[in-house]
């Protein structure tokens, strides 16, 4: 489910079903980075959205949590703890967040969730059929690494 | 000054006419044309979208077809990829279904649960026979939708999934 009103109020009456909660990480940088940060970002949202058509029913992607990257690290991390912290108090047993940033590696286990890093793929030069099946491809991957942790828990 | 004069009179019945004629042409404009409006519609409608899958190469085994259109959402217009589950049935009838699951909407897989000739939605376990019909005792309520087809060119054209008509 996306962060849009029908969603939600799907959401609301099917709570018990939708135990995932998925968060798209990206970071904004200007100058010489700016085209790798956009590029990535673009990457992320063709993914998750995919993602989401798939999972509709069970999971529900938050709005992307969005933060500079020169900023502090450690203020970054807490920031997204807050995140969280309210996600888990909603009755989300599961949270992913997905990036195309190596630098949250680093921080992986100090989140509760599980970190999802992809290297970002350059799809500028790419026509929509290859787009698509690029995703595709990717997703795919992840769909089996959702299954195994859903069924961890069961 | 020209011969025929007009009378004060026949200035007024003129233009009170003219005026009238006028008002009336306005109110009765709009009422022609949304009388006219549904037949007018009907010729633009039956949106079908082509499909890469040649009918010939429809056999009895399920098979993935994912077709493109455009889609408007307030102005933010972008294409769109659908994605429809087709096959013939023992008949010879082709038969596409939706793959969104009518639990929550995930997407269902051919053969990807337990049973290789089901449809299956890793979400909830939710299953579904050939038909599309849902089967008792997992979440989904209903059978998949079913997408309306044509054919033209040999390529099968898709329209708007609809619900599955209960069989008389």
């Amino acid at each position: 489910m996306k962060w849009v009103s029908k969603d939600i109020e799907t959401y609301l009456t099917a709570k018990e079903y939708v135990d995932t909660a998925v968060i798209p990480l990206y970071s904004v940088s200007f100058g010489n980075e700016m085209r790798e940060s956009a590029s990535g970002a673009e990457f992320i949202t063709l993914l998750t959205s995919y993602l989401e058509r798939q999972f509709t029913g069970r999971l529900l992607l938050l709005p992307p949590f969005t933060y500079l990257k020169s900023d502090y690290p450690e203020n970054i991390v807490q920031q997204l703890k807050k995140w969280e912290e309210n996600i888990e108090k909603n009755e989300f047993k599961h949270i992913f967040y997905i990036t195309s940033e190596s630098d949250w590696k680093i921080y992986e286990k100090e989140l509760k969730g599980s970190l999802i890093w992809l290297p970002s793929l350059p799809l500028e030069h790419l026509n929509d059929q290859q787009k698509i099946s690029m995703i595709e491809s990717q997703v795919k991957q992840l769909l089996s690494l959702f299954t195994q942790k859903w069924n961890e828990n069961e | 000054m020209s011969k025929h004069r007009v009378s004060r009179r026949q200035f007024l019945t003129y233009t009170l006419t003219g005026v009238g004629g006028f008002m009336a042409a306005g109110m009765l404009m709009p009422m022609v044309r949304f009388a006219v409006d549904p037949v007018l519609t009907v010729e633009a409608g039956g949106d079908f979208i082509a499909t890469p899958l040649k009918i010939s190469d429809i056999t009895s085994e399920p098979q993935r077809v994912d077709f493109t259109f455009e889609q408007k959402d307030a102005w933010y217009t972008s294409d769109v990829s659908n994605t429809a589950w087709v096959y013939k049935d023992e008949q010879d009838n082709i038969v596409a279904l939706s793959p969104v699951c009518k639990h929550l909407g995930c997407t269902v897989g051919w053969g990807t649960g337990d049973n290789p000739e089901e449809f299956f939605c890793p979400c909830h376990f939710g299953r579904y026979t050939k038909d599309g019909t849902n089967v008792k005792g997992t979440p989904p309520l209903a059978p998949l939708d079913v997408y309306p087809f044509q054919e033209k060119d040999g390529l099968l054209y898709l329209g708007k999934a609809e619900p599955k008509k209960k069989e008389a």
